[in-house]
């Protein structure tokens, strides 16, 4: 080789890595060590306005642990509440529903959307725990909760498609239904939209079993 | 004893003397409505934001960040008018507080920077508030919320309205820092303290005297 065309070559070579990560733009890799999972779950029917519980759940597969987090609105001996939901409660949102008035929606998402759902839990946990809800009706709060989750997936330009619940124009959810039900409206149309990204119970029970072995 | 210190005693000991000019009202929101956020001031002072600023007063509170291109700067020379037209009352019963929605970015170093520029920094009773962004969104969605999640989410929206209220008098209201100064300061007086008796009777006498003196010289009334 040339000693022209090898300080040629050695000057691409430098500036191609960083260039290939800057393209990226923080953004994670496809492979993941761990699973990582967003459910979106709710049931209607449950209380006189048609509404019922509505949140989402973030699991993580990490060997042989599992961690679940939930939040949202949640029913317990009839009364609605807001805040982390008791595991007894969302164990029932695990498998996919069998009735219509049930709805879920389980993405398979990568380590750093995981992380930024997370925040977004983690913050809503803390406004219920230390009564610092930004609405006075607990509904309002669950909408932007699940707005803020939802939209925090698609910041590095992922594939999911989003319903954008902004109570615009276009956002006929918002704009024809009591804030109760939007949140199940809402994970319908999700479900909808990203049918072929939902992750089967069977396919999501093979990732249980792989992550736990050793 | 001498008879001066014997009075001051007197006066001190005396359980009827107000000891705190800034009541709250019975049913005042309180702080598990303002909450007690820590926040800090330009001049980089830690002050809870019910007990310390809110407690008892009245207050005007818009919404502002540093480096606003747009509304912000109009809004605080709008609010330099007001500040003057009602300067004495400023920091004795009624406060501005201006307070960022880019906490992340304005420390009290920038906001402080933000008043110097208008000119406002050594105004009295005025105070430019920044803080942990959790608290200021708490505050800014219990002071400034549509009920409309698009809105609530939209920062210009908020930063488009100055909120009054007196915790003395538990009475809340805004107005756009758009209106006129007339309309303005009329909000403003709207959540004032109660007069006495005597103040309205006096001003009453005085409206009246001038009704009576347009009626003798033109036949008429023609003051509304």
């Amino acid at each position: 080789m040339k000693r022209r065309t090898f300080f040629f070559s050695m000057i691409s070579l430098c500036l191609a890595a960083p260039l290939a990560a800057f393209g990226q733009k923080g953004c994670e890799p496809d492979v993941e060590p761990h699973r990582h999972f967003l459910v979106l779950a709710g049931r209607s029917g449950m209380f006189y306005d048609k509404s019922g519980p509505a949140f989402p759940m973030l699991i993580k597969l990490d060997g042989g642990r599992t961690q679940i987090d939930a939040i949202g609105i949640y029913f317990i001996q009839g009364n609605r509440l807001f805040g982390p939901v008791p595991e007894e409660v969302y164990q029932e949102f695990m498998k996919e529903p069998r009735a219509a008035s049930d709805v879920m929606l389980r993405l398979e998402i990568t380590s750093a959307q995981y992380e930024r759902c997370l925040k977004v839990l983690r913050t809503w946990e803390r406004r219920a725990r230390e009564g610092a809800l930004l609405y006075p009706n607990v509904f309002m709060d669950n909408i932007l909760l699940v707005k803020q989750v939802t939209e925090s997936l698609d910041q590095c330009g992922e594939k999911i498609n989003l319903y954008k619940l902004d109570w615009g124009f276009e956002d006929k959810i918002s704009d024809d239904n009591p804030p109760p039900r939007i949140p199940f409206l809402f994970f319908k149309e999700m479900r909808r939209l990203n049918e072929t990204l939902h992750v089967r119970d069977e396919k999501f029970q093979e990732y249980r079993s792989a992550a736990a072995k050793p | 004893m001498h008879r001066r210190n014997l009075f001051a005693n007197f006066a001190s000991d005396n359980p009827s003397a107000p000891k705190s000019t800034f009541k709250p009202h019975p049913a005042s929101l309180g702080a598990s409505h303002f909450t007690n956020a820590l926040l800090r001031t330009h001049e980089n002072k830690e002050v809870k934001f019910y007990d310390d600023l809110i407690k008892g007063r009245q207050v005007i509170i818009n919404t502002m960040y540093a480096n606003c291109k747009g509304a912000c700067p109009l809004i605080t020379s709008k609010l330099i008018k007001v500040h003057n037209a009602l300067k004495d009352r400023m920091g004795k019963d009624l406060f501005i507080y201006s307070i960022t929605l880019k906490p992340e970015q304005d420390d009290p170093a920038a906001i402080k920077m933000f008043a110097e520029m208008h000119g406002a920094a050594n105004m009295p009773g005025w105070l430019f508030l920044t803080g942990d962004p959790y608290d200021i969104e708490t505050i800014r969605f219990r002071l400034f919320r549509w009920e409309h999640i698009k809105f609530d989410l939209d920062l210009d929206l908020h930063a488009g309205m100055l909120r009054i209220i007196n915790d003395a008098t538990n009475c809340w209201t805004n107005v756009s820092p758009d209106a006129s100064m007339f309309t303005i300061l009329e909000h403003i007086s709207w959540a004032d303290p109660p007069k006495s008796l005597e103040q309205r009777m006096e001003e009453n006498k005085a409206i009246q005297e001038r009704i009576n003196k347009e009626v003798k010289q033109y036949g008429y009334r023609r003051t509304t």
